[in-house]
């Protein structure tokens, strides 16, 4: 039996896409930078948008080999309460930061949807745009999430090999596959307005996980013509952390991976995250990478108390201030743009019922 | 067999035909027969008893393997193109319609507004509502919602045989669309409707190009293999052209040498 | 003699017997029964009612058929 939905097989429009990821390429990495560079330029201009992530809380009902918060970790669990989640966001916002995403692991009693939705309006109130990494969700907590102010959530696959997806998520509610794969669907059913796509590089064959990625983003852009996408490139570095890669992904296959996203998919937010180099994120500013976060803390309460020494859910690489990053960019001509504006269109998405 | 699906109908031919500007009925069907397709379209008209050969319902249905898809030209509000489909219906006993509304007689440009609403009626009707429009994405994909099982975007203006000028929004529309996208109006010449079929038209709706033709036949079996190869083409992933520019400085130097 | 009465076919006056059916006017116009539509104050008159749809004075008839058409 065949795991996965017919919208994830073959397609006739992934030839170049395929080309362009493939060994033995007929592009060369800087014939693929410079045609990314000219469609960033002209769809998104000379800008870079910024943000940052704010642990809610580590607890964790899964099993997920890879990660920092998985249920058999050690790791102390908390989770934030709503004072505490204002110091966070002041924190932050004295950072100067606007554009904030709220992480939590998958569902537990500590951290429910009525916490979540709780936070989510409590960071709504302080923030220009709130997005959400959580759990997976029914369209119904969706639409509340929506209407508490969650503008888009992020839920990456992790790898859409269904073996390797199996061996990987141990226990735990993540290990529906399925259940995963039709989340980000749900939420653009409930009123969620963009959606971040990903999957963990090096857990499986990267190059398959990339086409079936974009075979995602093509079904969702289709299917919900409405919604924003985006895609993520979380990269689990070699030499990092506990768990060793079983399919490291190099810098130039990475890079190889956001120039073909960009132009095959010119309209999608690409985002890149400070688990890599100042080098690596500064070289991909204004050639493809469009989002990144800043000044991040992975760990729970991590901005009020910047001297923590928990261990979070990945290793920060790009550990510069906002400022000093800021300075990179304007270095690179591109301008840092804290303020999203999506935030005051945000009204009901109906003026009348239609059906 | 990579064959088109419409609604719950699959045919092998991306040809569709239109009826109309033909010198004769008898060249008409010769052309239809000649180009394989399997579906034609056809206008209502009222019946004139001098001229009863004009009645194409019994030679087009007896030429086997043919569906009809009556249009509703002449229809200038979304209630008159209603009517017309239903009337329309019962004569064809076929589900299609071909949603054609055009106000202006001048340039016979569709009405994406009046197109809308009946299409939305149609479908609900139970219908196989194939609206001819703008080429505009948004629309197309409104459409799909309202229950169109295709959409059909004009190449240029009806009969100006101007070709893919609307090449850039057929892209997205193509691009986006969950049914299939038949580009209908405009084309001249065989040529173009492989173009059209490598951009990733499901399938092409030719008429004056054929009837206007020197040999009406000839140029509809002509236009059944352009769109043939097109489609071919398109499906076996056609190479990419060459000349990226590589920029003088480097882009990618931040990344060292490849280990 | 019969009565007779006046109604419009596409858009003509037309006289013809008063109790006249669809049908017997189809047939009086020498249309074909099967591969035309009619429609009488814009009501479509399906086949199998047009024997016993009687049509009255003033009555507005169409009788269409498909022509050539893109």
């Amino acid at each position: 039996m065949n795991p996965l939905p017919e919208w994830l097989s073959a397609g006739h429009d992934e030839t170049r896409f395929r080309a362009m990821l493939s060994p033995d390429s007929p592009y060369t990495l800087e014939q693929l930078a410079g045609e990314s560079k000219a469609i960033t330029l002209r769809r998104f201009g000379r800008t870079m948008s910024l943000y940052a992530p704010l642990y809610l809380s580590n607890h964790c009902s899964s099993g997920c080999a890879y990660c920092g918060f998985a249920s058999d970790r050690k790791t102390p669990r908390r989770r934030l309460e709503q004072e505490e989640i204002r110091k966070e966001l002041g924190a932050m916002k004295r950072l100067g930061i606007s554009d904030v995403l709220l992480l939590t692991g998958e569902r537990t009693k500590a951290a429910n949807f009525d916490y979540l939705r709780t936070s989510v309006a409590t960071a709504a109130a302080d923030m220009q745009r709130v997005t959400v990494e959580a759990f997976p969700m029914s369209v119904s907590e969706y639409r509340e999430l929506a209407e508490a102010g969650c503008t888009g959530i992020t839920i990456y696959q992790e790898t859409y090999d269904p073996l390797r997806y199996a061996e990987l998520h141990r226990w735990g509610p993540k290990k529906d596959f399925r259940e995963r794969l039709e989340t980000p669907s749900r939420a653009l059913e409930g009123g969620i307005k963009t959606v971040g796509l990903g999957v963990l590089l090096g857990l499986a064959d990267p190059q398959e996980d990339a086409l079936m990625l974009y075979r995602h983003l093509r079904y969702l852009g289709k299917t919900y013509w409405r919604a924003g996408l985006s895609v993520s490139f979380p990269r689990i570095r070699p030499q990092t952390g506990s768990y060793e890669p079983p399919f490291p992904v190099s810098d130039h296959l990475l890079a190889r991976m956001i120039f073909a996203f960009r132009i095959a998919l010119p309209d999608v937010e690409l985002v890149l995250s400070t688990r890599e180099s100042p080098a690596f994120r500064d070289g991909m500013a204004g050639i493809g990478v469009t989002r990144m976060s800043i000044a991040s803390r992975t760990t729970v309460g991590g901005y009020h108390d910047a001297e923590s020494s928990d261990r979070g859910q990945f290793d920060v690489f790009d550990d510069r201030t906002v400022e000093a990053f800021c300075n990179a960019l304007r270095d690179k001509n591109i301008e840092p743009v804290f303020k999203n504006w999506e935030h005051a269109y945000n009204g009901p998405s109906h003026m009348e019922a239609e059906k | 067999m990579d064959s088109l699906h419409i609604g719950s109908y699959t045919f092998s031919s991306r040809l569709i035909l239109g009826t109309g500007k033909f010198s004769s009925s008898s060249v008409m069907l010769e052309a239809v027969k000649a180009s394989g397709t399997q579906l034609v379209t056809v206008a209502l008209r009222r019946f004139n008893r001098e001229q009863p050969g004009d009645d194409l319902f019994t030679p087009l249905t007896s030429i086997p393997g043919i569906t009809l898809m009556p249009n509703t030209s002449g229809a200038s509000t979304a209630a008159e193109a209603v009517q017309a489909a239903r009337i329309a219906r019962e004569l064809s006993g076929s589900p299609f319609i071909k949603v054609e509304i055009h106000p202006n007689p001048q340039h016979l440009m569709p009405d994406p507004i009046e197109t809308y609403e009946a299409s939305k009626i149609l479908a609900k009707e139970g219908f196989l509502v194939m609206p001819y429009i703008p080429a505009d994405p948004v629309l197309a994909k409104r459409l799909e919602e309202a229950g169109c099982v295709s959409v059909m975007p004009l190449g240029s203006a009806i009969g100006s045989g101007q070709g893919l000028a609307t090449a850039e929004m057929l892209k997205i529309i193509i691009r986006e669309s969950t049914i299939p996208v038949i580009v209908d109006a405009g084309l001249r010449s065989p040529s173009e409707a492989a173009l059209a079929m490598e951009m990733g038209c499901d399938a092409v709706l030719v008429n004056s190009a054929v009837a206007v033709a020197g040999n009406p036949p000839v140029m509809a079996e002509a236009f059944a293999e352009a769109v043939a190869a097109g489609r071919k083409a398109f499906a076996a992933g056609i190479m990419e052209k060459s000349g990226i520019a590589v920029a003088t400085s480097p882009l990618t130097s931040f990344l060292g040498t490849e280990a | 003699m019969s009565q007779m009465i006046t109604i419009q076919v596409n858009g003509e006056s037309f006289t013809l017997p008063a109790g006249s059916s669809v049908s017997n006017l189809l047939a009086s116009i020498g249309s074909e029964q099967e591969s035309v539509a009619t429609v009488v104050n814009d009501q479509i008159v399906r086949p199998d009612n047009r024997a016993s749809f009687r049509l009255k004075k003033g009555d507005r008839v169409e009788i269409l058929i498909f022509a050539g058409g893109g």
